[in-house]
């Protein structure tokens, strides 16, 4: 007998629900929440350190705007609480679908290009970027998908779920923002792993991707500073001075951290702005330099936290949908947080990916903290 | 479906594990990064480091008093070498490199040694941190050439720099003064010590700024200087710019408008070389030969004390020192005797013996302490006696120039046919009553303004001697000469020989404080300072106006004052200096003024004697007051008296149509 039906017999009655051991809002995950509000905290400081300028009046601007950020994600994070995650797979063709048509939106004029890729929706002073919601967009669809049948997953099943996934990917890489489609990459292999899709498959897929990525690098798909820039972290020495720019000033700032770091607001290459766009990709940058190793291990730590409590909640859930929306916000926290500190410290090539909870933006905090909101949602509601 | 039972939990090992995994790697790089291997990236980091560019201002021009350009700037194209990008390279590598910016620098008509080069980057003035200037005003072509082929000539940069321009040649290049690179001493001054320089300077420098040096350009070189422009560059190891971190733009200095006219310091200047070059090597009508090697000319306006125009002869050119004089250049204009170097301003430093314009002086002591009156006559018989004098005529007797004989002279005559007996007899008498009367020609002298600095701004100003008894008295005590102040030290003062010594800014200074009735002006030679490139006529241009200072004032009341007028105004009339007026309109322009003839020299160095003249007109309202002097040159009424008539033409609108070809002495002059 379950706790659940335990619960159910122990305690009838319909006045009683408030000390109904399985309601959900006894099931919070305060941990979860706990480590994902930290660690927006300290992100917010380092983004504030990022951008303070290193003379001069304080600009605090960047501090105000990530600040509001954080707040409005925590309360869509308590928001998402009040709706069952269940009622998420009815929607999920509705979610979907949104998130392909913003998708070809963007693309088409009425988005925005910078830095070089078409992501872009402007509204006045803030900009949306719909390849970040699209990520949830994507657990919620492929989630809905494997979910329904039940890990009976045949080569037609799993090239249906292929071009489910392969839908976003191709508009992403239209933009191109090579980041964000890596991180769809991570999340559709993870969930079709967990989801039941056979071993031999797995293989199969993992090859033909490892061909396809070399494929791709020795073509002319890509431009060649594109390829330069993917392939600069393996020779640092012998690289164009444009490619290897970036990691080279990032990994000295790593390096000049130390074990105890140079202090907040203290750190050479982040108060002198060495770094380029080290309140957004590069924030670990600014973790590493001013925390040192003490505090990168500290912010490692909290992601750490929060892949194991989420990990703990697929396990848990009372479904296969609500395990394979964890396991798809588990991927997309585990490959951005290695990809962004792999990037800044020098073992992973240079891609536009934000740190979770760290990097300055809108739409990646928003993002993150539905992501922790359906985790926990998922948690609360695993006996009923 | 039993598979799909125990499969999730499996596959969500896998998946922990693989994160877990991840996650290794990345604490074990952030560990090996940080704390194993960080010394040695480190490294990295300190060779990428932030330099600071300094960027000069362009310095504020200089504007006569109508507001025509004096002085302007242009740009030029200098080579830089960063000294520290080529000792990253190894010897051979930075040899090669040296070699060829030598070869590339004379193929483009810049001719360099390698050793010029090797000597500027280790010269101390210079500072290592700064790139250093190896070639100045280099082609366009060469820019373009070197920026093309930068990888080949690793930490070499092409700045543009604006650099002082003169439109107008030498003119007024005294006055004016020129810029150059700053003395260790002048950077001391203005920004501490060296190694560790104020930091919150208003308009900063570099240990190679450009400084005002001498005249205007070193007097108001506050207001001159611009602030300089700062760009902070992030450099990598390879000494090479990454980017630009932020930059301040610099801001251009102020102009500084003169009470200088340029026509009237044009003219002056060739009046001044005109007669000095035409006289030189022709005999005096007493015999000796005119060297003519210096002059000077003062024009004040005696309203204010503007300096109107102010020339020195010989002079040089100031553009020789834009971008940095050589010092074999430098010695050949300065290791010279002093008498000949032209960087001297001899309207300022020059240190004349006054001659007869000092009667001037000796009148009006005479008459302000009531020891004679106007009218008060004197026999001149062309010769005076010292009274009381026991000895032969050698010792006691003194003669006018030429021993000429003026019968009966009172104030007025005795200047305007400037009788040096009716001067004896007063300096005589001022010897023997000076009980009752002082020493009353010191007294008038320094009343005009003698025997100190009249405090026009500009460098370096002497102030002359006007002698008397405590100064007999400390000359001998250094030379152990002779103490005792005889009757023949106040007969020489009182005709301006001896041992009196005067500036010819002094003289108009004095000349000037007469004219406009006692009030002794500090000469100026800046009106207005404007915003930079500003129109003079606008009168929100004006940042600060140069107000007129008051010195002193000469107690000059009718009963002195119009004596000696009537006196002045004789001169170029009916007196000494009749035939250089010759054909002058002194009802247009009616003028006052002193000849003077100064002797030097000695009877076992004969020299030629100093001519000077003074005037100032029209009298009434007095608008302008001009001293000429001529070294070695004779006679003033001669020499110096047809240079002022010829400065004051066109002021006083009576220049000669078609070129002039009066002769440089009149004919009929007179003997002072």
């Amino acid at each position: 007998m379950s706790l659940a039906e335990l619960a159910r017999v122990s305690r009838p009655g319909p006045d009683t629900s408030r000390r109904d051991p399985s309601a959900p809002f006894r099931h919070v995950d305060v941990l979860l929440i706990a480590a994902t509000l930290a660690l927006a905290a300290i992100g917010v400081l380092m983004v504030f350190s990022a951008t303070r300028g290193a003379e001069g009046p304080v600009d605090t601007s960047f501090l105000l705007r990530q600040g509001g950020f954080v707040v409005i994600g925590a309360v869509l994070m308590a928001g998402v609480a009040l709706v069952d995650y269940r009622r998420l797979q009815d929607w999920a063709p509705f979610l979907y679908g949104a998130s392909v048509v913003l998708l070809v939106l963007v693309v088409s004029p009425l988005g925005s290009a910078s830095k070089g890729a078409q992501a872009w929706f402007g509204f006045g002073p803030f900009q949306l970027q719909p390849s970040e919601f699209s990520k949830l967009a994507l657990a919620v669809g492929l989630g809905a998908l494997l979910a329904a049948w039940e890990g009976d997953i045949d080569l037609r099943r799993l090239v249906v779920a292929l071009v489910v996934a392969g839908v976003p990917i191709g508009l992403i890489l239209l933009q191109p923002d090579l980041g964000t489609v890596l991180v769809f990459v991570a999340m559709t292999m993870a969930m079709l792993l967990v989801g039941g899709v056979k071993g031999r498959h797995i293989l199969v897929l993992t090859v033909v991707g490892v061909i396809g990525v070399v494929g791709v690098l020795n073509s002319d798909a890509l431009a060649q500073y594109q390829k330069d820039r993917l392939t600069a972290f393996t020779d640092l020495e012998g690289g164009s001075q444009e490619s290897t720019y970036n990691v080279k000033q990032s990994i000295a700032a790593v390096a000049n951290g130390g074990l105890t770091g140079e202090g907040l607001f203290e750190g050479d290459q982040t108060q002198l702005d060495f770094v380029p766009e080290q309140q957004t990709d590069f924030i670990f940058t600014v973790v590493a330099e001013e925390l040192g190793f003490a505090g990168s291990a500290v912010v490692l730590g909290l992601y750490g936290i929060i892949l194991w409590r989420i990990w703990r909640a697929a396990q848990l859930a009372r479904d296969a949908f609500g395990r394979l929306l964890c396991v798809g916000v588990m991927a997309m926290f585990a490959f951005q947080v290695f990809e962004s500190v792999g990037m800044a410290t020098g073992i992973m090539p240079v891609t536009g990916i934000p740190l979770p909870f760290l990097s300055y933006g809108g739409s990646s905090a928003l993002t993150s903290f539905l992501a922790v909101g359906i985790v926990n949602d998922v948690h609360m509601r695993r006996f009923r | 479906m039993e598979r799909m039972d125990d499969a999730p939990g499996l596959r969500l090992s896998i998946l922990g594990i693989v994160v877990i995994s991840l996650f290794g790697a990345l604490f074990a790089r952030l560990w090996y990064l940080q704390v194993m291997a960080t010394e040695d990236y480190q490294q990295v980091t300190q060779a990428n480091s932030v330099r600071t560019i300094t960027e000069e201002a362009p310095r504020g021009r200089i504007l006569d008093a109508q507001g025509r350009v004096l002085v302007d700037n242009r740009t030029s194209l200098v080579v830089t070498v960063d000294t520290e990008a080529v000792a990253e390279l190894d010897e051979a590598d930075a040899d090669e490199l040296l070699l060829g910016l030598a070869t590339e620098l004379t193929d483009f008509g810049v001719p360099t040694k390698v050793s010029r080069i090797e000597r500027r980057l280790t010269d101390p003035q210079y500072s290592p941190l700064q790139p250093i200037p190896v070639a100045v005003d280099v082609p366009e072509e060469l820019g373009i050439y070197l920026a093309e082929n930068a990888d080949a000539f690793p930490g070499v940069a092409v700045r543009r720099e604006t650099v002082r321009t003169y439109p107008h040649g030498t003119l007024a290049a005294h006055l004016l003064g020129y810029v150059g690179r700053i003395s260790p001493p002048e950077f001391e001054a203005k920004m501490g010590p060296v190694d560790d320089p104020l930091e919150d300077v208003a308009k900063p420098y570099q240990p190679d700024s450009n400084i005002g040096k001498g005249g205007v350009e070193q007097v108001y070189e506050d207001d001159l200087r611009g602030v300089p422009g700062i760009t902070r560059v992030e450099i990598d190891a390879q000494g090479r710019v990454v980017r630009e971190i932020d930059r301040q733009p610099p801001v251009p200095g102020n102009d500084v408008q003169l009470t200088i006219d340029l026509d009237v310091q044009r003219n002056a200047e060739a009046q001044l070389a005109r007669q000095l070059e035409g006289l030189r090597g022709s005999t005096t009508r007493d015999g000796k030969t005119r060297k003519t090697p210096a002059g000077a000319a003062v024009v004040l306006d005696p309203r204010s004390g503007g300096v109107v125009a102010m020339a020195s002869y010989p002079t040089y050119d100031p553009s020789e020192f834009v971008n940095g004089i050589s010092q074999e250049r430098f010695d050949r204009l300065t290791q010279v005797d002093p008498s000949e170097n032209p960087l001297t301003d001899r309207a300022l430093y020059g240190l004349y013996s006054p001659g007869s314009t000092f009667k001037l002086v000796t009148a009006h002591a005479g008459l302000v302490t009531g020891m004679i009156e106007g009218n008060s006559t004197r026999n001149d018989p062309g010769y005076y006696d010292i009274e009381g004098c026991e000895g032969g005529p050698e010792v006691c007797q003194r003669q006018n120039a030429g021993r000429a004989a003026n019968g009966s002279v009172d104030v007025p005559r005795s200047l305007t046919v400037s009788s040096d007996v009716y001067y004896y007899w007063l300096g005589d008498r001022f010897y023997r009553e000076s009980a009752t009367y002082g020493d009353g020609i010191q007294a008038s002298a320094r009343a005009f303004g003698f025997d100190e600095p009249t405090g026009i701004p500009l460098p370096g100003e002497a102030g002359g001697v006007i002698p008397d008894k405590a100064w007999k008295a400390e000359l001998a005590a250094a030379i152990d000469g002779d103490p005792t102040w005889y009757a023949g030290d106040n007969l020489n003062l009182a005709i301006g020989q001896g041992d009196v010594l005067v500036t010819p800014l002094q003289v108009a200074d004095a000349y000037a404080t007469f004219a406009n009735g006692g009030t002794r002006y500090q000469p100026q030679v800046a009106a207005r300072v404007l915003r930079p490139g500003a129109d003079p006529a606008d009168p929100t241009s004006v940042v600060r106006t140069i107000d007129p200072v008051v010195a002193g004032t000469l107690d000059l009341p009718p009963r002195v004052y119009d004596p000696i007028l009537e006196g002045l105004a004789g001169v170029p009339v009916s007196g000494t200096a009749a035939s250089a007026f010759d054909g002058w309109d002194h009802d247009a322009f009616p003028l006052a003024g002193k000849t003077g003839t100064a002797e030097v020299g000695s009877e076992t160095d004969v020299k030629a004697d100093t001519a000077l003249f003074a005037a100032f007109g029209p009298v009434g309202e007095p608008r302008y007051a001009v001293f000429v002097l001529l070294e070695e040159a004779g006679f003033g009424s001669d020499a110096a008296a047809p240079v002022v008539r010829r400065i004051l033409e066109p002021l006083a609108g009576q220049a000669p149509e078609g070129p002039d070809d009066r002769p440089l002495i009149p004919v009929g002059g007179a003997s002072d």
